[in-house]
Parts: structure tokens; C-alpha cells; sequence
């Protein structure tokens, strides 16, 4: 019971920053579904802010500080709906015309529910066997930091030492954060809380998948989405471990349906393009991921470069002779709006770089990096650890998921306009650059090259793939069908 | 009506996410077994330490005395988990070490301290002692 309030404190806070960047009105299901799952991971997002700033001011009453918030993120939503932010409530159109036969559907739906079922089933045994995490980093980096936010006191600084660097002290503090903000609540470190947040994160994405696709492409390509990733063994194990990875690519994930959101809104409403409130709500989820982990920092650049790079291609396409500047002004404004959503959270970033966290243990003195990126030896290692991770990524029974999602591009086709969409090409270039920057990290790491591929390889294919998979599904083509439907 | 070449591409997919969703199920752990038995990270932690803890300064950072190899390197790890806001750093230059053997409990005090300077303060039982370095600042 003493966790009620806590946790409508801070799911109120999540919806609350969903509904400041987004007002659409309208009872479609899948419109709900999506807010309420992107409320779990915004929620959560705005938790561990609140938690940390209140340390760092060694602020006592922490409710009053969540109820201030809430006050204040209520005025703001109800400011944006009074000054009618109507551009967002274009109604969402699903396409019925790849929705498959009904045999078909029914052949899906069935799948999808067992996929569902089995996947709480696992999620929530795995939970009562290692009700501390599955894994080191559990309990040697997550848990622990939020241990020592929790129990420190006025000295909680004293967990982010460098006398213990295997525990990590300069990731950042997303999930320690909310997790010590509800044993605060709770007045105790119960292990249940991390553990009801990463099955919250695992399903949240899945919500956001689902429900991401079903107002894109229709219901049966966000049922063949949402089973793609409940039958990834690799997604809904690590979802139990309590390890950051299925959290940041909760906020990956989102940052691309918002993006594309926006896109597909766009074009519904060509004569008076939508306001940017869910531009900003992206810049906030890629925020997000660079607060929940440090591969999130080079996922927020790859986005923000991404974005900048289709706008400005997008501005020459589409300005005509004479008007390319203006295009360019707009195009520049909505990249704008990625950058201020994230800005708050990176400026709280570089704050607990600088003053709470010890440096990083990737980057050493510039020489010894140089020296390690030009051994080739190294970049052919890693090409076939990555090689090898793309057939055996997921821990897959039989066929790998990746070849299946290959074997069935090859057969099924794209839809060409949904893969020229500015938002899908921002999405896949921001995820393409986020890898080629994890292929640099391996280049220079000071640790061995194999134990240090071995031992996060997956892991980082696993933060990518819920976006992946989301990508795949918007641009695939679908199983034409026998009637038409449209919501 | 005969279906299509995407239609039996589509029911492959499928059961191909099936198969998987056939193993999430299988590895899945036995709904009968109790509850922390796969890796006893509450029993090999904060139950292991729960009574050192109270002997130990409420923050700082003491030393650490532990088993080699990699199994006790977790033994660290769940140490530091257990003692935390009190940082532990493996090393026995500090005035107080926590000394943890749980594999070799009955003999650890027999094991004879690495340095002259470190006096037994007191056994915990189950391998979980508190040493002092006399000669650390």
C-alpha cells in the first residue's frame, strides 16, 4: 500500500509530460495504449530527475518536491490544451489494405496471445527465482548505486568513488535514481522494486511497439511486431535481470515512433503542419537514454545529427526555386525542438559528470586510443563478432530472428513511400551511426578486445533491436487483404 | 483458395517466433521452486552480512580480505552490495577490514593474516570476519 502513492505520483507525472508534447484527442485504443506505455518510461524518467536533484540539494521532503512538480507539469499541460495545441489532434488513419485475410488475422492473434502470455509467464517467474537481478550488474552497478543514493544520506556521493571502478560509478542514474525515490517511499530497499520496474520497462515496450505500429501500419503489422520481440528469449530474459539495456532501448524505441509520428502527421496535414510538441517529446525520450545509460549519450548525438542531415536533405527536395531558405528555417526549428527536449536531462548529465562521477574507464590518454584504433587486427575482430551477433542475436530457437525478418523482406517487399518517410530515414541513420559508434568504443576499449565483445556484444544488438523491429514493420509490406477497413 | 507465396512466407515467420516463444516457456524457471533459489543473492549478501553491518562505522570505506578467482571476486561484489553506504575496497590498507571466506569458514582465521599488522577483532561466523590493520592510516 505504501507504494500507491509513489506510483500514481509518478505514472501522473509521466502522462502529464506525454500530454504537454502531445494533445491529441480521440478514443482510439492504440492512441491510448501508446501514452500509457510511453507514461511508464516518462514516468520513471522524471522520478530519477527529481530524485537526483534532491540530493544534490539535499532536499529532505521528497513528496513535496514530487507534488510541486506535479503542480507545475499541471499548470503547463493545462496552458498548452488552453492555448489549443490543435495541430497535434490530427486523427490517426490506419491503413487497412495490408491487413491480411481473415484467416490470417485469426492465425495472428492467436500467435500474438500465446507469444503474450508466454512472455508474462516467464517474465514473472524469472522475477520470483532472482528477485535480485540475473547477473553482476544487477546488483554490482544498478542496484548498488541506488543503494547508496538510498542509504547515503547527506553522503551519498560517497558511492560514485573511483576506489570501486568495477561498479561503474560514471554511468549515469536513470534507473538508480527511480528506484531509490520509491524505497524512499517505502522507507526500505526492497528488491522487489527494480524488479517490478524492469518488467514494467520490458512490457512498456512492447506497448510502445504494439501500439506504435497499429496506428502506423495497422493491427496486423503491430502483431507481427509486438511477437517478433516477445519471441526474442535474449529481450525478455534480460527484461528480468534488471540490467539497463531493455530500459534504454525502451527510450531508443520511443524517440523513433514519436519521430515518426510527427512525420506522419505532417503529411495528413499539409496545409498547417503539426506543432512541435512531439519533436520535443522525442528530444526528451533520446534524453532519457542518455541519462539511463552512456551508449544513450552516443545514440542522442547520432539522432540530433541524423535529424539535421534528412532535414536539410528534405528542405532542397521539397522548397521550390527561390523559397529553399525558408524551407531550410523550418526544417532547422523542428531539429530545434529534438535539441530542447533533450537538453534539460544532458545538462543534468554534464552536471553529474562533472561534479558526482569519477572519469569514465573507456577513454585513456589519447595516444594509447590512436594506437589501439589503427591495428587493424582489432576492426577485423569486431566486423565478425558483429558478423556472428546478427545470426546469433536473441538466443533464437532454430532460425534466427534476424534472417527470418531478412527471408521475409526478400519475399514481402517494402512500401517505398513509408521508407523515403524523413522520420524512418532519421530513425535508421541515427541507429546505423549509433552502431558504427559502438564499433569505435571497441576499437579503443583498454580492456581485451574479445573479452569485452563477448561480454556486451548481445547486449548492445539488444538495445538496438526493439527499434529494428519497429522499423521493419513500418516500411515492410503486409499481407494483402480482403476487405478494407479504417479507423 | 490457394494461398499466396507472401501468405506461407508471413505462417513461416511465424512459427519461426513461435519455436522461440516455445523456449521462452522451457528455460523459463520452475514455478515450484522457492523464491531466490537460483542464485541466493539475498542470502549470500545482506543475510551473510546482516550482523557485521552492525559493527561497522554507518559510512567510510574499509578494506577487504576475500577468496581468489573469479568466484571470489562475486563474493566481493555481493560484499559491497550488503555493506553499502560503507564503501569496501579490496584492499587491507585501512584501519578496518572485512574479511569474507565463505567457502573456507571453519579454517579462514587458520589462514594466517597477509600482513602482521592485522589483528582479529571479531568472528561472525559462516567465513564473515572483522579485522583491524593496525598499521593503516
Amino acid at each position: 500500500m505504501a507504494l500507491v502513492l509513489p506510483v500514481l505520483v509518478c505514472l501522473a507525472s509521466g502522462l502529464l509530460l506525454v500530454c504537454l508534447g502531445w494533445s491529441r484527442t480521440g478514443p482510439l485504443p492504440s492512441d491510448l495504449l501508446l501514452r500509457a506505455s510511453l507514461t511508464v518510461g516518462y514516468g520513471l524518467g522524471v522520478f530519477s530527475v527529481i530524485y537526483f536533484l534532491s540530493r544534490v540539494c539535499n532536499v529532505t521532503h521528497l513528496m513535496l518536491v514530487d507534488l510541486l512538480v506535479l503542480a507545475l507539469l499541471s499548470a503547463a499541460a493545462v496552458l498548452a490544451w488552453a492555448r489549443g495545441q490543435s495541430a497535434n489532434a490530427v486523427a490517426m488513419r490506419t491503413s487497412g489494405a495490408d491487413q491480411g485475410p481473415a484467416w490470417f488475422q485469426r492465425v495472428l492473434l492467436a500467435a500474438f496471445v500465446i507469444a503474450l502470455c508466454s512472455a508474462i509467464y516467464s517474465a514473472v517467474l524469472r522475477m520470483r527465482a532472482y528477485p535480485y537481478g540475473d547477473g553482476w550488474d544487477a546488483f554490482a552497478i544498478w542496484n548498488l548505486h541506488a543503494r547508496f543514493l538510498f542509504l547515503g544520506g547527506p553522503h551519498w556521493r560517497d558511492g560514485f568513488t573511483p576506489l570501486i571502478p568495477w561498479s561503474h560509478p560514471d554511468y549515469p542514474l536513470l534507473l538508480p535514481a527511480s528506484i531509490a525515490h520509491f524505497w524512499t517511499y517505502l522507507g526500505r530497499d526492497d528488491p522487489r522494486v527494480p524488479a517490478s520496474i524492469s518488467f514494467f520497462f520490458t512490457f512498456a515496450t512492447v506497448g510502445v511497439l504494439f501500439s506504435a505500429l497499429s496506428i502506423l501500419r495497422g493491427r496486423a503489422q503491430a502483431m507481427l511486431g509486438a511477437i517478433t520481440l516477445l519471441a526474442t528469449p535474449t529481450f525478455i530474459e534480460q527484461g528480468a535481470w534488471q540490467y539497463a539495456d531493455v530500459p534504454l532501448s525502451f527510450f531508443y524505441l520511443a524517440t523513433a515512433v514519436l519521430l515518426c509520428l510527427h512525420d506522419e502527421k505532417t503529411l495528413q496535414a499539409s496545409s498547417k503542419p503539426p506543432a512541435g510538441g512531439l519533436l520535443a517529446l522525442a528530444g526528451v525520450a533520446a534524453g532519457f537514454a542518455a541519462w539511463t545509460k552512456n551508449e544513450g549519450v552516443l545514440f542522442l548525438g547520432a539522432i540530433l545529427l541524423a535529424r539535421q542531415w534528412i532535414s536539410l536533405r528534405e528542405a532542397r527536395r521539397q522548397a521550390p526555386q527561390g523559397a529553399l531558405h525558408g524551407a531550410k528555417i523550418a526544417f532547422a526549428r523542428h531539429s530545434g525542438l529534438l535539441l530542447a527536449g533533450s537538453a534539460p536531462v544532458f545538462l543534468l548529465i554534464i552536471y553529474f559528470k562533472h561534479r558526482v562521477a569519477p572519469p569514465g574507464d573507456l577513454f585513456s590518454d589519447p595516444s594509447s586510443m590512436l594506437h589501439r584504433a589503427l591495428q587493424l587486427a582489432r576492426d577485423w575482430a569486431i566486423i565478425r563478432w558483429y558478423v556472428r551477433g546478427f545470426f546469433r542475436f536473441g538466443g533464437w530457437l532454430l532460425v534466427p530472428g534476424s534472417l527470418l525478418l531478412v527471408g521475409l523482406y526478400f519475399v514481402a517487399g517494402r512500401e517505398d513511400h513509408r521508407a523515403a518517410h524523413p522520420g524512418f530515414r532519421t530513425s535508421v541513420l541515427a541507429l546505423a551511426l549509433t552502431l558504427v559508434g559502438y564499433f569505435a568504443i571497441y576499437l579503443i576499449t583498454p580492456y581485451d578486445i574479445y573479452w569485452h565483445l563477448r561480454f556486451s556484444l548481445s547486449r548492445l544488438f539488444l538495445q538496438l533491436w526493439p527499434s529494428t523491429v519497429f522499423l521493419f514493420f513500418l516500411a515492410v509490406r503486409g499481407l494483402p487483404g480482403d476487405s478494407r477497413s479504417e479507423v | 483458395m490457394k494461398p499466396s507465396r507472401v501468405s506461407i512466407a508471413f505462417l513461416i515467420f511465424i512459427l519461426g517466433c513461435m519455436l522461440s516463444t516455445a523456449r521462452i516457456v522451457w528455460d523459463a524457471p520452475r514455478p515450484n521452486s522457492p523464491p531466490d533459489s537460483a542464485q541466493g543473492v539475498g542470502r549470500r549478501s545482506d543475510q551473510r552480512f546482516a550482523a557485521l553491518k552492525t559493527s561497522l562505522p554507518e559510512r567510510g570505506v574499509v578494506g577487504y580480505l576475500g577468496e581468489p578467482g573469479a568466484a571470489g571476486l562475486g563474493d566481493y561484489y555481493l560484499a559491497q552490495y550488503a555493506l553499502a553506504p560503507v564503501v569496501v575496497d579490496y584492499s587491507p590498507n585501512h584501519p578496518l577490514v572485512v574479511g569474507n571466506f565463505p567457502r573456507s569458514p571453519a579454517v579462514s582465521p587458520a589462514l594466517g593474516p597477509p600482513s602482521e599488522n592485522l589483528r582479529l577483532v571479531k568472528d561472525f561466523g559462516d567465513g564473515v570476519l572483522l579485522l583491524a590493520n593496525e598499521g593503516a592510516n
